[in-house]
Parts: structure tokens; C-alpha cells; sequence
């Protein structure tokens, strides 16, 4: 179905933009909320979240310097060695926001486990979204949300996914998954 | 907990989204206006005494 191209969201072109610098470095997935955002969940948000696969200090900065480049830059520090010893290699998340604006924010954070590695692996673009971005296949985004996440928000952001894609989602891949996040995540 | 009318808006809007093709339209408005008021709260904020630390705790960053 053709959707329109011109309502692009200041979301969407924030993440469009950084995706775009991002994609030439590493893989990355974007989600949690802004999954079910950009599926038309009527409800905001502030930071949009993205796991990249880890990278070795030398990648990372290229990557950091190209986003400082490409006029973004990192909350915690313009410094890639810093942001990469300090905060991603202890499993913590940095942001980046577009110069001199306080919102929206990436939250970045490298791949920490299997199931992340899986994700990105299997990562995929959703026509839907008319989003030129990779997302985790909906069923991976229902699962976490459902199993994982579990907030009020969350649930319903999983409510929502379910009824976009009602008779097209394989329930028992959401149940494999699930047992993964079960086993791997809790 | 929100009640049964939520969880209907949810629903409602979900099928909205699924049928119409010019839902985003419909949305974005809303969906920019969440990030251009923040922006602008978050800069009176800023202007507060302490601003800077208080806009840090308010956003719960490092």
C-alpha cells in the first residue's frame, strides 16, 4: 500500500538522518517505542533506542566522528574514547542529539547478549513505517514488549502491533522468542 | 491502572492507523508538538537557577 511521504515526523527525520550515518559503519536496529510510533502509536516519546553490534574502539570512532561530522553530538562527550571506556563498554547507553537541540536523543547501546546479536541479524525494513531504517521483526518487537518490557506503555505499544498486523504475525515464532528472552534476558 | 475506555481508544486508533492510508498526516501534529514543547520547556528550564542540573535530573541523564 502507498503511503505518503511528505508527513515525515521531526522523529522520523532525526532518526533517518543519524540511521543513515550509522548504517555505514556498523548494524544497528532501532526499537522499543519508536517501533510502534512509527507504526502510528498515538503517543510520544523523547528518545528513540538503538543497539549497534560491538565495536572495537578504532571502529567506534569512526562511526563517533562521522555523527560529530554530520552535526550530532554525544551528551556524555564529544570525546569517542571516553564515550566508548566509559559508558559503552560497561553495557551503559549514550546519547546523541542534533547540535545545540535538546530533543530528540538516540540512545545508543552496543549489542550485549544473543538475543541482541539475533536481532541484529535479522533485522529488517517495515514498508509500513515508510521508514528507511532497520527494526527487528515485529514478532521479536511483540515478544519484548510482551515479556520483557511489560510496562503499561509497553503493552499497549504491543496492543497496537498486534492489531497493524492481525493475521499476518507468526504466534509461534513470538513464543520461541519469548522463551529465549525467558531464558537468556531474566 | 486506566480503564476500559483507554484500552478501547487504543484499539480504536490501532484499527484507524491499519485502514486509513492518511493516518500520519493525521498524527504528526501531534507527534511534533509532544518534541517542540519540551524544546521550549526544557529551554525555560535551563534559564532556572541550577537549570542545567535540574534539566539533567528532570531527563534522569549521567
Amino acid at each position: 500500500m502507498k503511503r505518503g511521504v511528505s508527513n515525515k515526523t521531526i522523529l522520523d527525520k532525526f532518526t533517518e538522518d543519524f540511521c543513515k550515518i550509522v548504517d555505514k559503519h556498523c548494524k544497528y536496529i532501532i526499537c522499543s517505542g519508536f517501533v510502534a510510533i512509527s507504526h502510528g502509536r498515538s503517543r510520544g516519546t523523547e528518545d528513540i533506542d538503538m543497539i549497534i553490534e560491538k565495536l572495537s574502539l578504532d571502529k567506534f570512532k569512526k562511526l563517533h566522528d562521522n555523527l560529530i561530522k554530520n552535526n550530532f553530538e554525544c551528551i556524555q562527550s564529544n570525546d569517542s574514547k571516553k564515550v566508548y571506556e566509559d559508558y559503552l563498554s560497561k553495557k551503559d547507553s549514550v546519547r546523541y542529539v542534533r547540535k545545540n537541540q535538546l530533543l530528540p536523543e538516540m540512545e545508543i547501546k552496543f549489542a550485549k547478549d544473543e538475543i541482541d546479536n539475533y536481532q541484529l541479524s535479522s533485522r529488517i525494513k517495515i514498508p509500513f513505517t515508510d521508514l528507511d531504517v532497520y527494526f527487528p521483526k515485529i514478532e521479536e518487537a511483540i515478544a519484548f514488549k510482551e515479556e520483557y518490557l511489560k510496562s503499561e506503555k509497553d503493552l499497549e505499544d504491543a496492543k497496537h502491533l498486534r492489531i497493524i498486523y492481525e493475521g499476518k504475525l507468526d504466534e509461534e515464532y513470538i513464543k520461541q522468542f519469548k522463551k529465549r528472552i525467558k531464558k537468556i534476558k531474566l | 491502572m486506566r480503564d476500559e475506555t483507554h484500552k478501547d481508544q487504543i484499539e480504536r486508533w490501532a484499527r484507524e492507523v491499519k485502514t486509513n492510508t492518511n493516518w500520519k498526516k493525521e498524527l504528526k501534529p501531534f507527534l511534533d508538538a509532544q518534541i517542540i514543547n519540551a524544546m521550549i520547556k526544557y529551554k525555560k528550564i535551563l534559564s532556572l537557577p541550577n537549570g542545567k542540573e535540574k534539566l539533567k535530573r528532570i531527563r534522569n541523564l549521567n
